[in-house]
């Protein structure tokens, strides 16, 4: 079973960056921002109307009649794992659909149909409110329409733990490589604007007025953003036997619990720090193994100084030797796909030595004081890069990737 | 004998607020399924039943102050999750970083959901309770539970359709194989709300007089799954085993509630096999059925298949309602019966989701 090991062929993304993961990275390398001011709802009334919306829907490869059943987050994860599949060069035709799983993390999902829903039968009684679009709101709908569009047999599962969600599906997915249940499986998340989740972290005050600032002394929240991210993991040996092309190595994962508070990162960054090291005992790696961190990084007030307390007692010394960005900068907070998309562009930064920079950075913060990679991207060696996410409700991951062949 | 074993089992069910009050409910016969009253009920007649709690007492295991500000499915979990710890006389001190929980669900956080929609729309968007928030996440259950007992293992919670809690039973088998944890609380826990239960009503997909259908359900339910040396090493009797689970998916559209008895035979005979369980060897099987005509037939067409003299059956879904709570209690009454009765030898647990969800679970004696 532990000679399994798991490696990245595929990988997809549709993000307010560009349709597609390319697109998205050279993005994020030139340090592009994509938040800007919500047209999907009215934004008046909230302390802001910013956040990383993806302008343009794509094409999710499907009929018109099943095209009108899907919800913004179905169609956004649908055209990601087009690409993922695609670019992973599976022949599924050749392949038993019994051995490829589906495991996504998600949350939003069709809510912002079941808003119109709500606010129709509020407002007009429940004749004027089509209930349908209330059926697309579990957030396990994504991982069964990918399931069904590609006939995937294999396990499947949905990872519901707000914005970790994507982070701990890639876990479970590698789990099902690792102990043989599984050959390939189609991970990541997809996740979508709604009122809920913007007005809610409004009313907490965690939304910044302007674009996100992590790290940054003046940082007053996060922007929130959408975006879906697929990652096609596959058991090494298979995918060296048929030629594919291996993007990075998955290492490991850790995922436990703050248990300390819903809304509150624990602020010693001793809970933070049991997640990383859960990780690197999983992965089998040292402090001195790791040379980037791709950071969760909200931009909140609390999240930054507690995520840089918790990698300086996790990897010690190593923490001020390391780059330490946060594409949300970029991004925004992607919520339940955030785990996803940040593993995608860790496994770039694996690939291709390019380390995305944390823009909008002006301000030095004593508390945030580790090397951000301000503004401008870099180039570096990174053989083994780390991805933090972290969630309402102290649910902490941290993944491992490494390069390939290593 | 692989696998890891259980030594406890709770549920919070509309039949009663802890397990034997519910096993002993369901051994007469009583059913939690009633009409639903409200007074913000459309006026109408065909409406569909429901399996509510009606009048929840959080105390002892939570006191009534904290459970005030939780969503109603984060109350059961905690409930629920307290007394599987007493029924496994598991003492978290000590052992909180190799304690996790992995709960499914398929509803929790509806009810602070639609209330600060309401809040939204009807008043203003800044009129939203950044209080209601942190709880209409599904994980609020879990991750109440394990603040509240100081859990800090792994803490997953997963939606997949009726199936949520067999699939965090799956899940956590990998997690206590490779070592990340030594107990793990594995279960369910659901809230039922009125406007999704007229959503469903209106589109067909519950139960009235004219039609066949599901019965919305709430409650919670949990197990302490553990590792086999670790549950010996704390003195701890294993009540059952988790032989095995298994998983065998239909690529179906994520609402639709269909299947071919062949695949659910291929689901069950799989369990069996990975458990080392003849069909012979069953002595109860908790069947999936939850009154969606075209499921339940499959069901009883692939029982029939798979086994040549059919063992008796339990249906627990029509008398709690369906949701992935209900899961979870079937697999806490098995372990309640391998525990209490020495000749029964094996329980199937069914759970045949929308979206060709499908799961199976066997339970044997430890």
């Amino acid at each position: 079973m532990s000679d399994r090991r798991v490696v990245v062929t595929g990988l997809g993304a549709v993000t307010s960056l560009g349709n597609n993961l390319e697109t998205t990275w050279t993005g994020l390398v030139e340090g592009r921002c994509g938040i800007g001011p919500i047209t999907l709802f009215d934004a008046e009334g909230f302390r802001t109307k910013l956040a990383a919306e993806i302008r343009e829907l794509p094409d999710p490869g499907v009929s018109s009649r099943v095209r009108r059943r899907l919800s913004r987050t179905d169609v956004i994860g649908l055209a990601a794992a087009a690409e993922a599949i695609a670019g992973a060069g599976l022949d599924l035709s050749r392949e038993d659909p019994a051995r490829i799983g589906v495991v996504l993390g998600a949350g939003v999902s069709g809510l912002l149909d079941s808003e119109n829903y709500f606010r129709k039968l509020l407002a007009h009684g429940p004749r004027a409110a089509r209930p349908t679009l209330v059926l697309n709101q579990p957030p396990d709908q994504t991982t069964d329409r990918i399931a069904q569009r590609w006939g995937l047999l294999g396990p499947r599962s949905t990872i519901t733990t707000a914005c970790s969600s994507s982070a701990t599906s890639l876990g479970y997915a590698a789990d099902l490589i690792r102990h043989g249940v599984c050959d390939v499986v189609v991970t990541g998340g997809a996740d979508t604007l709604a009122r809920l989740t913007h007005g809610g972290f409004n009313a907490l005050r965690a939304v910044d007025p302007e674009p996100c600032r992590p790290f940054d002394r003046r940082r007053k929240g996060l922007s929130i953003g959408e975006a879906a991210a697929i990652l096609v993991f596959e058991e090494e040996t298979r995918a060296r036997r048929r030629g594919a092309e291996i993007h990075a190595r998955f290492l490991g994962y850790g995922v436990t619990s703050d248990a300390h508070h819903m809304t509150q990162p624990e602020p010693s960054g001793e809970a933070g720090a049991r997640t990383l090291r859960a990780c690197l005992e999983a992965a089998r790696l040292s402090p001195a193994d790791v040379d980037y961190v791709n950071a969760h990084g909200t931009a909140t007030p609390q999240n930054d100084p507690a995520e840089t307390a918790s990698l300086k007692r996790a990897l010690g010394a190593r923490a001020r030797e390391i780059p330490v960005s946060s594409i949300k900068s970029m991004l925004g907070h992607c919520l339940c796909s955030a785990g996803a998309i940040e593993a995608a562009a860790t496994v770039l930064t694996v690939a291709r030595g390019v380390v995305p920079p944390t823009i909008h950075y002006g301000e030095p913060d004593p508390e945030c004081d580790l090397d951000v990679v301000p503004n401008t991207a870099r180039t570096a060696r990174i053989r083994t890069a780390l991805s933090n996410s972290y969630a309402f409700g102290g649910n902490s991951t941290v993944l491992a990737f490494g390069a390939f062949p290593g | 004998m692989t696998g890891p074993v259980v030594t406890g089992a709770s549920a919070v069910t509309a039949l009663g607020r802890d397990l034997a009050t519910t096993r002993a409910a369901l051994a007469v016969g009583r059913s939690a399924v009633l009409p639903v009253e409200s007074p913000d009920l459309p006026d109408r007649t065909d409406h569909s039943p429901a399996a509510r709690i009606a009048a929840f007492t959080p105390e002892p295991e939570l006191p009534k102050m904290k459970a005030r500000r939780l969503d109603r499915a984060s109350q059961y979990a905690v409930v629920a999750a307290r007394q599987v710890l007493a029924d496994a006389g598991y003492a978290m001190t000590g052992r909180e970083e190799r304690t996790g929980i992995l709960l499914g669900t398929g509803s929790a956080g509806a009810g602070p959901l639609v209330e600060m929609e309401r809040q939204m729309a009807l008043e203003s968007p800044d009129a939203a309770s950044p209080f209601l928030f942190p709880y209409t996440v599904s994980n609020a259950p879990a991750s109440v539970t394990a603040i509240e007992l100081g859990i800090k293992g792994p803490n997953v919670t997963i939606t997949q359709k009726d199936a949520a809690a067999l699939n965090a039973l799956f899940y956590g088998r990998m997690l206590l194989s490779d070592g990340r944890a030594d107990a793990l609380l594995v279960g369910a826990a659901d809230e039922w709300n009125l406007q999704y239960h007229l959503a469903y009503e209106r589109v067909h997909a519950t139960r009235t007089a004219r039609r066949s259908g599901f019965v919305l359900g709430e409650g919670a339910a949990c197990l302490v799954v553990e590792d086999e040396a670790a549950a010996r090493a704390r003195g701890a009797a294993a009540r059952a085993r988790v032989a095995s689970v298994v998983m065998r998916p239909a690529a179906l559209s994520p609402q639709v509630r269909r299947a071919e008895a062949a695949r659910l035979a291929e689901a069950m005979n799989a369990s069996l096999d990975e458990a080392g369980v003849p069909p012979a060897g069953v002595g109860i099987v908790h069947l999936s059925r939850n009154g969606v005509a075209a499921t339940d037939d499959a069901e009883a067409a692939a029982l029939a298949a798979v086994f040549p003299k059919p063992p008796p059956v339990a249906a627990v879904k029509e008398a709690i309602g369906e949701n992935p709570f209900a899961g979870a209690v079937q697999l806490a009454l098995a372990v309640a019966a391998l525990h209490e009765n020495p000749a029964l030898g094996a329980v199937l647990v069914n759970a045949f989701g929308a979206g060709g969800n499908f799961m199976c679970a066997v339970l044997t004696r430890p």
